[in-house]
């Protein structure tokens, strides 16, 4: 220990090391995390992250083949021990999945009608596109993902992002060609949704914890809310489509009810961001009403 | 060895500290999710930021422990310049104190750890806390940092090899 006691002599760190420089830094890091919270959105910032997402996307995408094959074979050593109760369960979900198979087949046969009928127009469908995580903020209060598509693949802020269980955030910060996805649990995520069968809006908001919960923006006092009822996307605000499965209810916790949701962040690897353009206000929804959509038209260039 | 690549070595062994900090903020973004991600991942650059400061802060220059805080902050997405100011924090801290801790017994050296850790807990939840507007549960932030002093001694004993024969001998 003795020579690790002694000061390096080497110039550069003994110069730069003075008690006035450390004083310095910390009160510039302090301002930087006052004036981050007024304006957490200044373009110097947003900059400054976007060509860090981009810097270290390359190192990220190769360390993060083998760090998802040190996952695996992790996974693999607990899997050995539970492998019959699994393949139990396995075989039950999918005997209710095959039921659930036959419903929707005929369920498409009815909308396949519905399709069929003149003055029916489908919603714009969605643009998905398909990116890799490859990197994840293993950080305490800050729950974010980092997946490889960015710009380059026409993505945005704002966008969904599902995985084949349902969803799990949405883009934050986009790159060249990597994005950030904030999560459902970060402090900081605000998700509008409803619930299903209960009339009720409200935001999911993120608290660091596994189960994000509901606040409540409009529905009636007295609605009742069950434990086990969907919670999905509202698409209130014009950013995600209505209707992205979320979660289910998941009892009350003092005021707040919990989200239980559908997304499995220790397993999702392979992510949908979708691209959904709203339907415009004023556009005319159909060619019968050609003459009310002009109206409307004129009513919005006016 | 001529003139210049001298120089250009002793340069990298200056910032050897500085690139392993980096190295452990690369980490800690990887998508790391050992037994269904119940297992957190350390927080490698406070040991780096806390062992250099105590044995060479020649190495770790504060310059250096801001870059690491500020690289932390980008690629987390957290508030800008919080892990820059609880590194910074915890070298100011460690370095009033190093007179103490030199040339005591390595157990000695990990109980400071562990105290710089609970600081550094202590900060980072008061202002996530403050920025969230409530109080926020601490149950994820003890598991980190309680594995991160766990492993302490561990990257000890290698930052201490790796000092010693690399950076001041070799």
């Amino acid at each position: 220990m003795e020579l690790l006691g002694q000061d390096g002599r080497e110039g550069f760190g003994r110069r730069a090391n003075s008690r006035f420089v450390l004083i310095l830094l910390i009160l510039v890091s302090i301002l930087l995390l006052l004036s981050s919270l007024y304006s957490a959105q200044a373009s110097v910032f947003k900059k400054a992250r976007e060509s860090v997402l981009d810097a270290t996307a390359p190192v990220l995408e190769v360390f993060s083949g083998p760090v998802a094959y040190f996952n695996g074979l992790a996974g693999n050593v607990s899997d050995y021990f539970n492998v019959l109760e699994q393949n139990k369960a396995l075989r039950e979900e999918n005997a209710e999945l095959r039921q659930w198979m036959n419903e929707a087949l005929e369920l498409r046969k009815i909308v396949g009608a519905y399709d069929g009928l003149q003055t029916y127009r489908a919603p714009p469908a969605a643009q998905p596109i398909d990116a890799y995580v490859i990197g994840e903020t293993n950080d305490a209060f800050a729950r974010s993902m980092i997946v490889n598509a960015g710009r380059a693949q026409n993505i945005e802020a704002g966008y969904a992002v599902v995985d084949n269980r349902g969803l799990i955030g949405r883009i934050v910060d986009t790159g060249a060609r990597a994005s950030r996805v904030l999560l459902l649990t970060d402090v900081q995520s605000r998700i509008p949704v409803y619930v299903e069968g209960a009339a009720v809006e409200g935001l999911l908001v993120g608290n660091t914890k596994g189960k994000p919960a509901i606040a409540i923006t409009e529905g009636a006092d007295d609605v009742a809310i069950a434990q086990g009822q969907r919670v999905l996307t509202s698409g209130a605000g014009g950013v995600m489509p209505r209707g992205l499965p979320v979660g289910v209810i998941d009892g009350e916790h003092g005021d707040d009810m919990m989200v239980d949701l559908y997304a499995n962040y220790a397993r999702t690897r392979l992510v949908r961001i979708i691209n959904y353009e709203f339907p415009e206000v004023g556009e005319p929804l159909d060619d019968v009403e050609d003459g009310a959509g002009e109206e409307v038209v004129a009513v919005t260039e006016g | 060895m001529g003139y210049r690549a001298e120089h250009l070595l002793s340069l990298l062994k200056t910032v050897a500290p500085l690139l392993l900090g980096l190295l452990g903020v690369i980490i800690l973004a990887l998508p790391i999710r050992l037994f269904e991600g119940a297992a957190p991942t350390p927080i490698i650059p406070l040991v780096v930021v806390f062992f250099w400061s105590i044995y060479a802060p020649a190495y770790m220059p504060s310059v250096s422990v801001f870059l690491i805080g500020i690289l932390q902050d980008l690629l987390t997405g957290g508030p800008l310049g919080l892990w820059a100011a609880v590194y910074l924090v915890t070298q100011f801290v460690v370095m009033s104190q190093r007179s103490y801790f030199l040339g005591r017994e390595q157990k000695v050296v990990w109980l400071g750890f562990a105290l710089a850790a609970a600081s550094a807990s202590l900060m980072l939840w008061l202002v996530m806390s403050l920025m969230s507007g409530g109080l926020l549960p601490v149950g994820a932030l003890l598991a980190q940092m309680t594995t991160t002093v766990l492993i302490y001694p561990l990257f000890g004993v290698a930052f201490g090899e790796f000092h010693r024969r690399i950076l001041v001998e070799a």
